[in-house]
């Protein structure tokens, strides 16, 4: 990312005038900036303190906190629906990505070897447009055990219907793929624009050689992709972690626990149950995690160096 | 996410009826219908009546059409007939929650965009002492997942008075976020420098420059982040569920998960419930073929080397 | 530029403000606007001619009535109490209220004039009671009560070729389910048309189950899925009642009857988990209505409800109302829960609403309850016109309901501190027995965690 110097550049003062001076903008700095800098400061950098001062805390919201040191998260490590939740969420994000990112990526190739309209991508974008709610009563509907067309179709091609949503092996993949559904548009078109960068010189020359579409798909495309695949993965897994949308409408954490994922486990535990110091801890865990697998899947895919240059 | 560099499309290689081709349109094909039919399902069900749909659940089209779905959502059924048709007695006041939902979206969307874009100038354009050190403690800031702050944002507007109020529920993206900051502050540093310098060179000072010259010429992308924004906001459910505990500030997205949970204990209103989904759709599908072309063409990577 | 800085200041105004639009007064009212909740909307319009009435007699004053369905009226009331926009008055539930009494949001009744003087007797024997926190101040004014039956379907049973009048003396017990789950198997017909009680019969094919099932119960102890069933064995939830500190769901008897009830959805005699929509669950009046199942356990203040029940071409279905059957006791059991009238703290107007309370359990209001036939109101009068309303104006006899009372044969729902806790350990867990993957033993480690529960100081 280009980051201009910081000299200024100083003209030949026209005659007659005085030569200017050395810019020092302080001043009107601090007034354009002052917005965002308090709204940095009083909704991102404040809460974020308060969250972990919160977690060794009790709290229940209509009374003052009172302090309980490391009791919140000795209570965490013993908390086997706490651990349940992060095996449940990790599950999910696992399946999410995963499915996400093959379908974006072939969508996307497909995208840009089939036709480039802007209908077709339109099109595909879409289920982005409505929000995860909107989403998950579609699909409540849609996957019905008794009445959902989808089931109907399953029985009708002669199998036994599935519980999409209550059944406890199935719950988790369902709502991954709601997800997708709802994604797979949007991600399909940061590849695409990503595929943009790379030079149609070198499929040319591939093609000259001889190459098939699915070779070049494997030794040029997905290769010189890398940084592109690496950012969105980084952003999808961020904003993977956070379900809570579909889960609190279509199965609230059920069947038992299958579906109870870390954020909607701390909603109930700050909402439902009054323990806002609680919730914070594991708000806290969460985010921990979040900074390390941010830093791991950075350091992994070597983001930051593309084969292009 | 940031604008993408108009680039000339290359020439598609001459089409041939490969195999591979036909499977590939079989696929997108395939990609189209199921991106497309749970809208269709939406309307379908949507004009049929609940107690219809339990018998003819299977059928292709509405069962037994009917306006009650969309009546219901509007408010148009009185309490009895609401019940009888299979909803709940609670009609859901849809135009208040739209009207709602359109306040925060633009609040959000307006200041947003403002704020941020005087910030980027700032990093962008002015010169000062340790501009590029708060520019990376800002940058810091998009590690800071929302979740985390979440629950002490909510404990701070409830301690400035703002919850259950529109305010309450824009304030915390109303004035910036690091995303918008980054991404604007990336297109001003692409902008030429002459235009900026010759107007400068006349007399008008970096304020008249930022809003006669920069703002203008920005268009585009401002445009862009604004529509990003607006759809964001629209969506959002968790935030708003959190500060928003009557109908006084209730947003669209909550009311559908609050219309939903009023089932009747005699089971779901579905027609009621892919009504209101659809209704709370239709203004992003509207935006939407609007300014498709803009849109499509603005998810992208910009000058990431 | 300006335009767009003018608007935007406009639209904060208007946010900042709260701008109300249509609806508004759901917070504290105020100059003489009592806010009232409640959660049953068939109830409504009975309160609502109390609500007349209150105002006629007391100049000035006016009571407006807000119904928000069970779902999300606690979500709603507890974010009430947060956002401090609580009503002044609302309809208390036996299983929620401790908490309430925790956070110190509830107002005793006995500091207030008008309420000051209520007299335990007045009511049902044993309701008032309910009401009295640990520190013996009374926190709900009883407004009305109700027990469990069984609800069921007459023209199956006819097409079965069962008495409806034998219902009464159906007898069960965890061994081998009694003459009780003999009907239930009989009355289950699998998609062959081959009967529960008949060789081939296939319990992974059912049309109709002969009993319906209401979840798994870990959100209310059970009401109306098992507790009849293990009040009938003797079985009490917690040490003392209320105000328990020490569970029994370790004991053999509640084991033992669970995992008999439970496996009556394992031969198919009763619907899956998945099959009454898990999470989503439909009620026993709607598995009547559409055919799943013949006959099943509710609770009273679903009488107007079934009285109603039409099949899917719009035929009015003939619903009788039979008892709890006799359990290894010798004796039948009911849950007896009651709902009442609380005064929050955050009201800004206590006086008045003492006075409306005051007036939701006098006779007058009640027996214009009563009246309505929709529920049993929780003075003796009141209970009366209720049962004359249902055999006159519905032809029902809703005596299954009222014997329990007077024959005293009922259990009182369980009441203890640390209520959100406890749904929230018991509900996984309770679920996790009903869908099959875990044995009824797992209730004993359930039973250790609540017991914990209460061994960690608040």
């Amino acid at each position: 990312m280009a980051i201009s110097t910081s000299t200024p550049v100083t003209r030949a003062a026209p005659a007659g005038r005085v030569p200017a001076k050395r810019r020092d903008d302080t001043r009107l700095a601090i007034l354009f900036i002052a917005p965002a800098l308090i709204g940095f400061l009083v909704f991102m950098v404040w809460p974020t303190l308060r969250g972990i001062y919160l977690s060794f805390t009790k709290f229940n919201l209509l009374t003052p906190p009172t302090w309980t040191g490391l009791d919140n998260y000795i209570r965490m490590a013993q908390d086997p629906v706490f651990w349940n939740a992060l095996k449940v969420t990790v599950y999910y994000v696992v399946v999410n990505i995963a499915v996400q990112t093959a379908v974006a990526l072939v969508i996307a190739v497909m995208m840009q070897r089939l036709t480039r309209r802007t209908w077709l991508r339109g099109i595909v974008l879409t289920p982005y447009l409505v929000s995860n709610v909107v989403a998950a009563l579609v699909f409540l509907w849609v996957l019905d055990y008794q009445l959902g067309i989808a089931n109907h179709v399953i029985s009708w091609l002669g199998l036994d219907r599935i519980a999409f949503l209550s059944d406890s092996t199935w719950v988790i993949p369902t709502i991954a793929l709601i997800n997708v559904w709802r994604h797979v548009g949007y991600t399909a078109l940061l590849i695409f624009a990503g595929l943009q960068t790379i030079p149609e010189t070198v499929y040319e020359a591939a093609r000259v050689d001889g190459a098939s579409e699915i070779t070049m798909f494997r030794r040029i495309t997905i290769p010189l992709l890398r940084p592109i695949i690496a950012l969105v993965l980084i952003i999808t897994v961020v904003g993977s972690f956070q379900v809570f949308d579909t889960v609190a409408i279509t199965t609230r954490g059920g069947p038992v626990d299958s579906s109870r994922v870390l954020q909607y486990y701390i909603y109930d535990m700050a909402f439902g149950r009054f323990q806002f110091g609680y919730a914070s801890a594991m708000s806290v865990a969460l985010l921990i995690i979040l900074v390390v697998i941010t830093f791991v899947q950075y350091r992994l895919t070597r983001a930051e160096s593309s084969d292009l240059a | 996410m940031a604008t993408i560099a108009t680039t000339a499309v290359p020439v598609v290689p001459k089409r041939r009826f490969t195999f591979g081709r036909t499977a590939a349109w079989a696929f997108m094909i395939l990609v189209i219908f199921l991106s497309l039919f749970p809208f269709y399902w939406m309307l379908r069900t949507a004009l049929s009546s609940n107690n219809a749909l339990y018998a003819g659940s299977d059928s292709l089209l509405p069962v037994q059409f009917s306006w009650g779905g969309f009546a219901r959502v509007f408010g148009l059924q009185t309490g009895q007939e609401a019940i009888d048709a299979g909803g709940a007695g609670q009609p859901i006041q849809f135009w208040h929650y739209l009207l709602n939902s359109v306040i925060v979206s633009s609040l959000v969307t307006g200041g947003q965009v403002f704020f941020s874009a005087m910030a980027a100038y700032a990093f962008a354009r002015l010169q000062w002492r340790h501009r590029e050190k708060v520019f990376a403690f800002f940058l810091a800031g998009l590690m800071i997942p929302a979740i985390f702050t979440l629950l002490p944002n909510f404990v701070l507007i409830k301690q400035l008075g703002l919850v259950d109020t529109l305010l309450g529920i824009a304030l915390p993206t109303m004035l910036m976020t690091p995303f918008a900051v980054f991404f604007l502050r990336q297109f001003f540093l692409g902008i030429s420098r002459e235009v900026e310098e010759a107007a400068l060179v006349e007399g008008a000072s970096k304020v008249r420059v930022f809003f006669r010259l920069i703002l203008p010429m920005s268009s585009a992308p401002l445009a862009t982040l604004a529509i990003l924004t607006y759809i964001t906001s629209w969506n959002d459910y968790f935030w708003p569920l959190m500060v928003s505990y009557t109908d006084r500030s209730r947003v669209l997205t909550v009311a559908l998960g609050v219309f939903k949970s009023q089932t009747p204990q005699t089971g779901p209103d579905w027609s009621g419930l892919m009504a209101a989904t659809l209704v709370a759709a239709l203004p992003m599908l509207l935006l939407f073929c609007f300014f498709a072309k803009r849109i499509v063409n603005s998810i992208g990577f910009s000058g990431i080397k | 530029m300006r335009r767009l800085l003018a608007a935007l200041s406009a639209v904060t105004l208007l946010a900042g403000c709260g701008w109300g639009g249509a609806d508004a007064a759901t917070g504290p009212g105020g100059n003489g606007t009592i806010e009232y909740w409640l959660w049953d909307s068939a109830q409504q319009p009975g309160y609502q001619k109390c609500a007349d009435a209150f105002a006629a007699q007391n100049p000035g004053l006016r009571v407006h009535i807000s119904q928000y369905g069970w779902d999300v009226y606690w979500s709603k009331l507890t974010a009430g109490f947060i956002a401090d926009t609580a009503p002044d008055v609302f309809t208390d539930h036996l299983a929620k209220y401790a908490q309430f009494v925790d956070l110190k949001v509830l107002r005793p009744l006995d500091g207030l004039a008008p309420t000051a003087d209520l007299r335990d007797g007045d009511y049902q024997p044993g309701l008032a009671e309910l009401w009295k926190g640990q520190d013996g101040k009374r926190y709900g004014s009883p407004k009305d009560w109700d027990t469990i039956a069984l609800f069921y379907d007459k023209a199956v049973l006819q097409q079965a070729g069962v008495d409806p009048a034998t219902l009464g003396t159906l007898s069960w017990n965890p061994a081998d389910g009694g003459t009780f789950e003999k009907l239930v198997a009989h009355l289950t017909v699998d998609t062959k048309g081959v009967r529960g009680d008949q060789p081939g019969f296939d319990k992974d094919h059912v049309k109709i189950h002969g009993l319906s099932a209401e979840g798994s119960g870990g959100g209310g102890w059970g009401q109306t899925q098992w507790s009849a069933f293990t009040g009938s064995a003797g079985w009490q939830a917690t040490d003392s009642n209320p105000w328990g500190t020490h569970f029994n769901l370790d004991q053999p008897a509640f084991q033992q009857t669970l995992d008999w009830y439970f496996g009556l959805a394992r031969k198919g005699f009763m619907p899956t988990y998945e099959e009454i929509g898990g999470a989503n669950a439909i009620g026993t009046d709607k598995q009547i209505q559409s055919g799943i199942a013949a006959m099943g356990l509710s609770g009273s203040w679903m009488i107007s409800t079934f009285s109603k029940l039409t099949d899917a071409a719009g035929k009015k279905l003939d619903i009788g109302i039979a008892p709890t059957p006799i359990g290894p006791t010798g004796k039948r059991a009911s849950m007896f829960n009651g709902l009442a009238d609380s005064i929050t703290t955050l009201s800004k107007q206590p006086e008045n609403a003492a006075k409306w309370v005051k007036y939701l359990s006098s006779a007058a209001c009640q027996n214009v309850i009563g009246q309505s036939g929709v529920v049993f109101p929780a003075r003796p009068e009141g209970t009366d016109l209720a049962i004359a309303y249902n055999r006159d104006q519905r032809k029902l006899d809703v005596t299954p309901f009222t014997d329990q009372v007077k024959e005293k044969t009922t259990f009182l729902f369980p009441v203890t501190t640390n209520a959100a806790d406890i749904t929230a350990l018991m509900n996984p867990r309770m679920d996790a027995v009903y869908i099959g993957s875990a044995p009824v033993s797992s209730l004993t480690t359930l039973n250790d965690q609540l017991n914990k529960l209460f061994e960690v100081a608040q």
